[in-house]
């Protein structure tokens, strides 16, 4: 039987997964409405295939606010996520209850502990000098969550990266059954180099960010384009074709910036040059505001009373999450201007400007720009040609190129795109 | 870093403006009128600060509820040397002085993007700064004799820094819009440095005032780079002027004597502070300087 500690995102995601490889799992949580709604197969949250496969996976999975029943349990995994606030701090209030009462409540010095939750360097061997009389097995694995990807990546992880206290030593055996049952490879290390394992990925995939926004950037300024050279880069076997090489509205989420805030902070504590770190975040700062600036360039200097339509809310694709959202962040610089914003799934409220409407089309009535800033498959399904019959403008905003340039033109739209040059419309 | 200390827009109830013969404070003062702010304009001729008996004089003139606007100012025009900046310097201090003693409601500091590295390409308002000239030396002096004056009553402070102002009215003659729009009317010819090459951000002295009073109303403080966000090359500007003159005028280059650098703004903090402000178009800022000098 393996536990899962915290039914957040991370924590009922890896309970899904872990039943689809045929393992049976005692969910907790200490939030009794959430424990109810996830008896029913709801998550609080929206992920794509998740309630799907929590269906699947109905009579592996028992949810419960009884900790006592992760007593039985061979592995349990901690994975509540850890909130950040808007400097990147982590907030692990919450994760380190939740340890404490299962430990106080229910340890079993024949379990192995996991810790799952994104936590500093430092933290699991913290966990076992506190806890290593009652508790003496204590284990980190790196989590790779992606937001609106994650069923996907939890069911085929690329590898399983694995803190230990003494990586020589083999692992317990009923955690090595867990892990193995992936068919990934499993990397074991020491607990610090794991926990810093995790954060390099993160970091790695900021400077990728970086670099493309910059040069995005530079693109716009010469009139070159950045889809053009992408491709090119692919094919380098140095960069690879999964690299991050899409242009962005800045880093969001919340989990890179927090790995930013934790290199800056190990960094200035042990002498490290890392300024590296203030230049990301300057250039994500930087980039976050493109979509503003074009407004403001293209409509607002220019028009008297004019209405704006928003497409996406959400931080990214596929999830309800808006946290350091780019859409959001656009729409709180224009509290005088009216905003028509359409999401097919994240909401906003407590703005009088915006009025949320329920169809991409419908938020382009009259509009006299539109500005798309979270890229929605279902967004580039729909004609140009018929945005450009509901807006009174014709200036598109459209930072992730979520239209083809061509079409736009042709149905007189003004596309702006990062990484390339403005388009004008042919009418 | 710039944040509104009130929330809803509230004119102030009177505005004391420093240095009011000047170009710029000439033009806020403008601006107060036109949105029927009261405002005392002081020149250096109603108060020399460089004098230590204007102390007692400003004391008596500020009251508590007031906002102060500072741009009182020996340009560079005035003096590139020591003796200017010590000049420019004794001004501050006399000013602090008054300011520790008698804190208003509001100050505002007009002070300057030299306060920046000379090839820093990409500003904010939290780049570094490191001034290469005594101009840009003199002005981040000041705001630290201010910041560290004001810190003490809690008085909130706003520095503005502008990048190259133009416009009608201007008594300078330095180079950029101003020196093409007279040399382009006066001899029909325009004088480059080099070619022109240089990119920089010229801002229209109506942009800044109108930030300004909005600041004041919104008793903003803080730090924050005033631009049009929208640098050209010297040689694009005087082809600009030349074409708002509507005859024909010769752009000449000259040798070069010093490296190209080229400066930016990002001036989205200022779109974010003061969502209804736009930038004036260079074309339509250069109009308005031609007919100025034109009448």
């Amino acid at each position: 039987m393996i536990g899962i500690a915290g039914l957040s995102h991370l924590g009922i995601n890896t309970a899904a997964a872990l039943a689809a490889k045929g393992m049976d799992l005692v969910g907790y949580d200490d939030r009794r409405e959430l424990v109810t709604k996830l008896q029913q197969g709801q998550p609080d949250f929206f992920e794509p295939g998740l309630v799907e496969l929590l269906a699947e996976q109905k009579s592996r999975l028992t949810f419960t606010t009884d900790v006592n029943q992760l007593r039985r349990c061979d592995v349990v995994i901690f994975a509540l996520d850890v909130a950040t606030d808007d400097a990147g701090h982590s907030d692990v209030t919450a994760l380190e209850k939740l340890i404490d009462d299962v430990i106080r409540q229910a340890a079993n010095p024949e379990t192995v502990y996991v810790l799952l939750s994104q936590v500093s360097p430092g933290s699991t061997r913290r966990l076992l000098n506190r806890y290593h009389h009652v508790a003496p097995l204590w284990h980190y694995q790196v989590e790779t969550l992606i937001f609106g990807n994650a069923v996907e990546r939890a069911l085929r992880p690329e590898r399983f990266i694995v803190g230990c206290a003494d990586p020589k030593r083999s692992l317990p055996v009923a955690f090595e059954r867990v892990l193995k049952a992936f068919g990934c490879p499993i990397l074991p290390m020491r607990y610090e180099s794991a926990e810093l394992a995790k954060i390099s990925i993160n970091l790695f995939l900021v400077s990728s960010v970086s670099v493309t926004n910059t040069l995005a950037e530079v693109c716009e300024g010469i009139g070159a384009d950045w889809s053009e050279i992408a491709p090119a880069l692919r094919l380098d076997r140095r960069i690879g074709p999964y690299a991050y090489l899409s242009p962005g509205l800045g880093i969001a989420g919340g989990n890179l910036e927090r790995d930013l805030t934790t290199v800056s902070s190990l960094a200035s504590q042990h002498g490290s040059e890392a300024s590296v770190i203030d230049a990301w975040r300057t250039n994500s700062r930087h980039r976050r505001e493109w979509a503003l600036e074009m407004l403001h360039d293209l409509v607002l200097s220019r028009h008297s009373d004019p209405t704006i339509a928003v497409w996406g809310i959400a931080y990214k694709v596929d999830t309800t999450s808006t946290k350091n959202s780019p859409a959001v962040h656009f729409i709180d610089a224009l509290p005088h201007t009216p905003i028509k914003a359409y999401d097919p799934q994240a909401s906003l409220s407590g703005r009088p400007n915006v009025a949320q409407v329920h169809n991409a089309l419908q938020a382009c009535d009259g509009a006299t720009a539109l500005a798309i800033l979270t890229p929605w498959k279902e967004f580039n399904t729909i004609d140009p040609a018929s945005i450009r019959a509901r807006m009174s403008g014709q200036v598109v905003i459209d930072p992730y190129g979520v239209f083809n340039p061509d079409q736009c033109r042709a149905s007189g739209l003004e596309q702006h795109r990062l990484g390339a040059a403005a388009m004008g419309s042919a009418t | 870093m710039i944040e509104h200390r009130q929330a809803e827009r509230q004119k102030p109830s009177r505005v004391v403006v420093l240095g009011a013969r000047g170009f710029v404070a000439g033009g806020i003062c403008k601006e107060l009128a036109a949105q029927g702010i009261t405002h005392l304009a002081l020149s250096s001729s109603d108060l020399d600060l460089r004098q230590p008996e204007s102390t007692a004089k400003l004391a008596d003139i500020l009251q508590p509820t007031d906002a102060l606007v500072f741009v009182s100012t020996l340009t560079p025009d005035r003096g590139r040397d020591v003796k200017t900046l010590m000049a420019n310097l004794s001004m501050a201090e006399h000013v602090a002085e008054v300011l520790e003693k008698k804190p208003p409601h509001h100050v505002v500091y007009i002070s300057t993007d030299a306060v920046y590295a000379d090839d820093a390409p990409l500003l904010r308002s939290d780049s570094p700064c490191h001034p290469g000239s005594y101009h840009g030396v003199m002005h981040l002096t000041r705001e630290t004799i201010l910041r560290t004056t004001l810190q003490k009553s809690g008085c909130p402070l706003l520095i503005l820094r502008p990048s190259a102002i133009y416009g009608p009215g201007d008594t300078h003659n330095s180079y950029g819009p101003n020196r093409f729009v007279r040399t382009a009317l006066k001899d029909g010819k325009i004088a480059l440095f080099g070619n022109g090459e240089e990119i920089r951000d010229h801002l229209y002295i109506d942009d800044l005032c109108r930030l300004t009073v909005e600041a004041l109303c919104f008793r903003s403080a803080g730090v924050l780079n005033v631009a049009s966000g929208k640098s050209i090359s010297f040689f694009d500007l005087a082809q600009a002027a030349a074409r708002q003159y509507g005859k024909p005028v010769a752009i000449e280059g000259s040798s070069r004597a010093t490296p190209i650098t080229h400066r930016h703004f990002d001036q989205t903090e200022a779109l974010r502070a003061f969502p209804t402000l736009h930038s004036t178009p260079l074309e339509q800022g250069l109009r308005a300087m031609l007919a100025a000098v034109n009448s």
